[in-house]
């Protein structure tokens, strides 16, 4: 569903739902915005949560432009991959994650899950040291390979970086398959995530910790990532 | 911590649906030594909620662990787990050190036990060495896609002792289901075995069954 030459802006929703649905409200109407359920959103409300995003998005897209909304539910799957993948897609997601650290047994069946269930695998790698190595093992590449610097880390460790020299590397070898990234929060970390060519940027702070100035955020970021 | 250092439990991880797991729960046996669990799958299915039912319908008391795998924001998860009434959360070895480290940490001051699940770690021992304080328990475990997919794979019983030779910490032992298994953790020094398949749906045999369980581990 997502389209290989376009550029994504994937926003990550962790507060409450009800004010969850107000943001949603508000977003400019793109069909190059994507809406993920958060690890913490799922885990305090569900697959509830996933139900209603959905269905506040959709609202939203199909009173503009009818593009087809494109929901994430952040499982972060790392066990019983059939039973978590055929939660979040009867919950009508478009995409779900897993692990890059989960046991390959996990991955190999999360990824062909998905695929069978007609939705999109996403592979987290938060905290692997060398993605290369993990999709190498794979019997099947998931469609969007997830670069990950995590919060903790993040702010912890204010030296880590953001791992962009992989985007390329990966990209280089698996054509097929897109990439994300995620863990800067910055314009200028946006910039330089698609710079060095993502496909899919996720961001989440400036988004929910100003909810009242979405729409405007929004924009602008959206305006970065062509 | 909450748990005696010289008691065996039984661990019942509850994983199917809300109404099995008040099924479940209301025909267990009373005992002390049986710890409840709200597995992955019911708290990403149902949401906190599952965590704050299953301790209204468990005897009052009852030690509840909320296993919800941190992987990062570890504050979140602990707020939740307590919030929701849960007497420990777990985080995976496999997470980032400043991850795991914040977890216990946070733990610590919230008073609720911090279990570290080293499921796909191979040296659980290296990742508690890099850790800043140590965690009340620590949980080896092959996972349930894991043993499926490859038959081969064993428990790794051998590392009970190897934690336990270097850190003086409670050790969890999960993925084995069969009485067998049980006995073989037990053996090699385990202080609480998690089980979840024979209990995945009430049935008559609920009760006796943890009866079992419960008299092989002592």
């Amino acid at each position: 569903m997502l389209e290989k030459n376009k550029k994504y802006l994937q926003i990550a929703f962790n507060r409450s739902l009800k004010e969850i649905s107000s943001m949603i409200y508000s977003l400019p109407p793109s069909d190059r915005i994507i809406i993920e359920a958060g690890y913490p959103l799922l885990k305090t409300y569900g697959i509830g949560a996933i139900r209603k995003i959905k269905r506040w998005w959709e609202r939203k897209s199909f009173r503009s432009l009818s593009f087809a909304s494109y929901v994430v539910a952040d499982l972060k799957c790392m066990d019983r991959a059939f039973t978590e993948v055929e939660a979040a897609a009867y919950a009508g997601a478009s995409a779900a994650t897993c692990l890059g650290l989960a046991p390959l047994e996990t991955i190999d069946a999360f990824i062909r899950r998905c695929e069978e269930l007609g939705i999109d695998s996403i592979l987290d790698m938060i905290n692997v040291e060398f993605p290369f190595e993990i999709l190498s093992k794979l019997k099947k590449q998931p469609r969007v390979v997830m670069l990950h610097r995590g919060v903790d880390e993040g702010e912890e460790n204010k030296e880590k970086e953001l791992p962009l020299h992989e985007i390329e590397r990966i990209k280089s070898v698996y054509d097929e398959v897109l990439v994300a990234i995620a863990g800067g929060e910055t314009i200028e970390e946006v910039i330089s995530g698609v710079f060095n060519d993502a496909d899919i940027v996720v961001v989440w702070r400036p988004f929910n910790e100003n909810p009242e100035r979405i729409l405007y955020i929004t924009s602008e970021f959206l305006k970065e990532i062509k | 911590m909450i748990l005696e250092k010289r008691k065996k439990y039984l661990q019942i991880a509850l994983n199917s649906t809300l109404k099995e797991a008040e099924n479940i729960i209301k025909s267990l046996p009373i005992s002390e030594r049986i710890i409840i669990e709200a597995g992955t799958p019911l708290i990403k299915i149902y949401g906190k909620e599952a965590i704050s039912k299953i301790k209204r319908w468990a005897p009052s008391g009852t030690y509840i662990v909320a296993d919800t795998k941190c992987v990062d924001l570890a504050f979140r998860d602990v707020d939740m787990a307590v919030k929701a009434g849960a007497k420990a959360v777990t985080c995976l070895g496999v997470a980032p050190i400043e991850t795991i480290d914040r977890f216990i940490n946070e733990c610590q001051k919230r008073k609720i036990d911090s279990m570290i699940d080293m499921m796909n770690v191979p040296d659980p021992v290296s990742v508690l060495k890099k850790l800043k304080k140590l965690p009340e328990v620590v949980i080896l475990h092959r996972g349930v896609d894991e043993t499926e997919y490859s038959k081969e794979k064993q428990l790794p019983f051998y590392q009970i002792n190897q934690i336990k030779d270097n850190f003086d910490i409670m050790v969890s032992v999960a993925g084995g289901d069969t009485i067998d298994e049980i006995q073989k953790a037990i053996f090699n020094g385990a202080d609480i075995v998690v089980v979840w398949k024979a209990f995945y749906r009430s049935s008559r045999q609920t009760s006796q069954l943890a009866e079992e369980f419960l008299k092989e581990i002592r």
